[in-house]
């Protein structure tokens, strides 16, 4: 064997005394240069995310609990899901919330954009104060929506003041407007950090384009249709990708509004709170929530995958 | 080359699913290290001292207990940790997954029977046998886990009752102020008043039952033998009909649906509500942040159908992995002695768990203040009060009788399929266990 493997070795040597071996030197000397500039968060990577990753799709197939490592127990827990009307009403309440968030998510901050876009006076605080909701602690706001939302807060004193209502509105206490103020939450802490993203693109639109439809006859309307729209869709689709994936995954909103209740009856639930509930604390059904994080992962990807793919199907058709 | 990259990927995928499982799944101790026999010897040893949310208002009160505990004990050290009260659970599970319980660790009965069960914290009827004489017999008995031989806590510090009440709002909806419900009935007609004197103005109550007023209401909560719950009787489904009554009528205020016991207490201090339970420690509460409710609270006892008022309970357990048992037991008897348990109760409301620390005059003898007239009520009422909340009953099941309870007030459920449902899931719970 090793008389055979000499000369291929040769044979395979003989090319690279050429120009693209020369080429290729430095780079094979500097290999592990970039191995070593990764190292710290490739490690962080793998102890953070792949090993714990790993480790829960091993445990969603056991009865693992918080103290005790379980045994295996097949698909024991994605039975036990299929017949747990929570998770149902989990799932419910996360598809609801991204058809609710994602919409206002991707059209309004492109508004607040096209807003703040040009330079003129106070321009820079209108920008600031639409970004300051992003930077908030996302629990302050959840207690400040929660003072303005309650029975006795601002908006229902307002309206019992202005003699337009006599009972207080429910907002944290009915299953349906729960949801909704969550939402109207999730819209508001969101406006400003999808407005920059859309302020990056817009400056980006050839003028000249714009100058050229206006040449043409087409006015403000128009132009934002025919110009500023198609120039934005695939920061609208990335948009819809990113609001999609963290409304599906919604927790702080509706713990802070409910009072780490889910609502009343635990009807506004969703799949990370329930996934909390199930595995936290001295006795936690570690196995079944781990179980619980793998379908969330998996539709989590899905929704991302099938927003890609529509994204594709269209480039693909033009 | 695509082909190529997700080969890569996935024998990447495969070597860390691989390298995983040869790492095994690390979860917690597994077995039982409670039974180690008597322990005795010197107390020289370095511990660590877990307490729950402690520090910042007592830190000077610990320190001086353990600096006591050193020079009594000369080689020992004692290091103090105090953990926030959020999330005390998980700090400690987090622990205990870890085998690194600290050597002493403050623990509520509810908390102890999953490290219990886990072999994570020492038996103490074994480890310490005659440790029991020093404290309560029902204290003591608290920390006794069903299904297991033994007891797995030293008992600590002790709460109960009263209920206070806005004199003002009673006054306001035509109610006597001089003389507050004494019983259930009372306080649900009462409450009916006050919503109808007031348009739905005022609330008397502020938070749906949860297991302790289910047991205090006269529920049977589990059966003879702690094996099952049985809270969905006839006293438990009439007390939710009551409930479902007063929502209906505006005498619970709307997020009694969610609630807990901070919000209640936060709504009583804001006088949006007219009733809600407490301990000694509020009246303190009430002078410093709400001095209007101050001047206006009525103080009066824990309503009861069962004749004993329930009684909250503080413990202090020993890990079962700890390298100086020998230190550990005898700080923890030290930090619950009668002598140090007494000094604790004279720099906060509560009260000892160690026998006959209750006849100590600061706890029978009115002093003139609200407080001595709360603290003597409270005393008085410990002497035949109970742990209704089940040690079994774990925070999974708290949240989910909540939930069921708040359909049924609503009245999107009958109190009687609300609570066949709630026992069904916890019985559920409980056999997975």
């Amino acid at each position: 064997m090793a008389g055979t493997l000499a000369p291929r070795r040769r044979t395979a040597a003989r090319p690279a005394r050429g120009p693209a071996a020369r080429r290729r030197a430095p780079r094979m000397q500097a290999a592990p240069t970039p191995w070593l500039f990764l190292l710290p968060a490739l490690a962080a990577c793998l102890l953070f995310s792949l090993y714990p990753f790993a480790n829960t799709v091993l445990l969603a197939f056991t009865d693992a609990r918080t103290l005790e490592p379980g045994s295996f127990t097949g698909t024991d827990n994605f039975t036990r899901m299929a017949e747990d009307h929570r998770f149902w009403l989990a799932l419910r309440n996360g598809a609801l919330y991204v058809l609710g968030v994602v919409p206002p998510l991707v059209l309004l901050p492109l508004l607040l954009a096209l807003l703040v876009r040009d330079r003129g006076p106070g321009i820079g605080l209108f920008r600031t104060l639409f970004y300051t909701p992003v930077i908030a602690s996302a629990v302050v706001v959840g207690l400040i929506w929660t003072w303005v939302l309650d029975s006795r807060g601002l908006v229902n004193g307002t309206l019992q003041a202005l003699g337009a209502i006599t009972r207080p509105i429910p907002f944290l206490t009915d299953e349906w407007l729960l949801l909704a103020s969550a939402m109207v939450v999730t819209v508001w802490k969101g406006l400003g950090y999808y407005m920059v993203i859309y302020l990056a693109t817009l400056n980006r639109v050839p003028q000249e384009l714009h100058e050229a439809a206006q040449v043409d006859g087409a006015g403000a309307v128009r132009r934002f249709l025919v110009v500023t729209l198609p120039a934005m869709r695939t920061t609208m689709i990335l948009i819809s990708v990113l609001s999609a994936v963290s409304a599906f995954r919604v927790f702080t909103e509706i713990f802070i509004l409910s009072n780490d209740t889910a609502g009343p009856g635990g009807r506004d639930i969703t799949l990370v709170m329930l996934i909390r509930e199930v595995s936290s604390g001295l006795d936690g059904q570690v196995g079944y929530g781990a179980a619980l994080s793998l379908v969330l992962f998996g539709l989590t990807l899905g929704l991302l995958l099938a927003v890609l793919r529509l994204q594709t199907g269209r480039r693909g058709s033009r | 080359m695509r082909i190529g990259t997700i080969t890569r990927a996935s024998a990447l995928a495969v070597a860390v699913l691989l390298t995983a499982s040869g790492c095994g799944i690390s979860m917690g101790t597994g077995g039982g290290q409670g039974g180690g026999g008597e322990v005795s010897g010197a107390a020289d040893g370095s511990i660590t001292f877990q307490t729950w949310n402690l520090k910042t208002e007592y830190a000077d009160f610990f320190e001086e207990l353990i600096d006591e505990f050193e020079k009594e004990n000369p080689g020992s050290q004692v290091r103090w940790v105090d953990q926030p009260a959020e999330g005390y659970a998980d700090k400690l599970s987090a622990d205990a997954a870890a085998e690194s319980v600290p050597d002493v660790v403050n623990v509520a009965p509810d908390l102890v029977h999953p490290l219990a069960r886990a072999g994570a914290v020492l038996e103490l009827e074994e480890a310490r046998p005659g440790a029991a004489e020093a404290y309560l017999p029902d204290a003591w008995e608290s920390f006794a886990m069903p299904g297991m031989d033994g007891v797995y806590a030293y008992p600590w510090y002790l709460n109960t009752g009263p209920v206070f009440y806005n004199r003002e709002l009673f006054e306001q909806a035509g109610l006597d102020p001089d003389d507050p419900p004494s019983t259930f009935d009372e306080l649900f007609d009462q409450a009916l008043r006050m919503a109808e004197e007031t348009g739905g103005e005022t609330a008397m109550l502020g938070q749906t039952p949860g297991i302790i007023d289910l047991g205090m209401y006269g529920s049977q909560l589990m059966n003879g033998e702690g094996t099952e719950f049985t809270f969905n009787d006839a006293p438990a489904v009439e007390m939710v009909q009551r409930y479902r009554e007063m929502y209906e009528a505006g005498a619970l205020v709307p997020e009694a649906l969610t609630q807990d016991y901070t919000g209640t207490g936060e709504q009583f201090m804001s006088g949006a509500l007219a009733w809600a339970p407490g301990s000694a420690y509020d009246l303190e509460n009430f002078r410093t942040n709400a001095p209007g409710l101050y001047e206006n609270v009525g103080i009066t006892e824990v309503l009861t159908n069962t004749g004993k008022a329930n009684m909250y309970l503080q413990g202090v357990a020993v890990s079962a992995a700890t390298e100086e048992p020998a230190t550990a037991t005898a700080f923890a008897e030290f930090v619950t002695g009668a002598a140090q348990q007494e000094a604790f109760a004279r720099e906060v409301q509560i009260f000892p768990s160690t026998a006959g620390s209750l006849e100590d005059p600061y706890f029978t003898e009115d002093d003139g203040t609200d407080e001595g007239r709360v603290r003597v009520a409270a005393a008085a009422q410990l002497e035949s009060a109970a742990s209704y909340n089940p040690v079994l009953f774990n925070d999974q099941m708290k949240n989910l009788l909540r939930d069921e309870i708040a359909l049924a007030v609503k009245g999107d459920k009958s109190p009687r399929q609300a609570l066949d449902d709630a026992v069904d899931r916890c019985n559920e719970l409980l056999g997975e266990g």
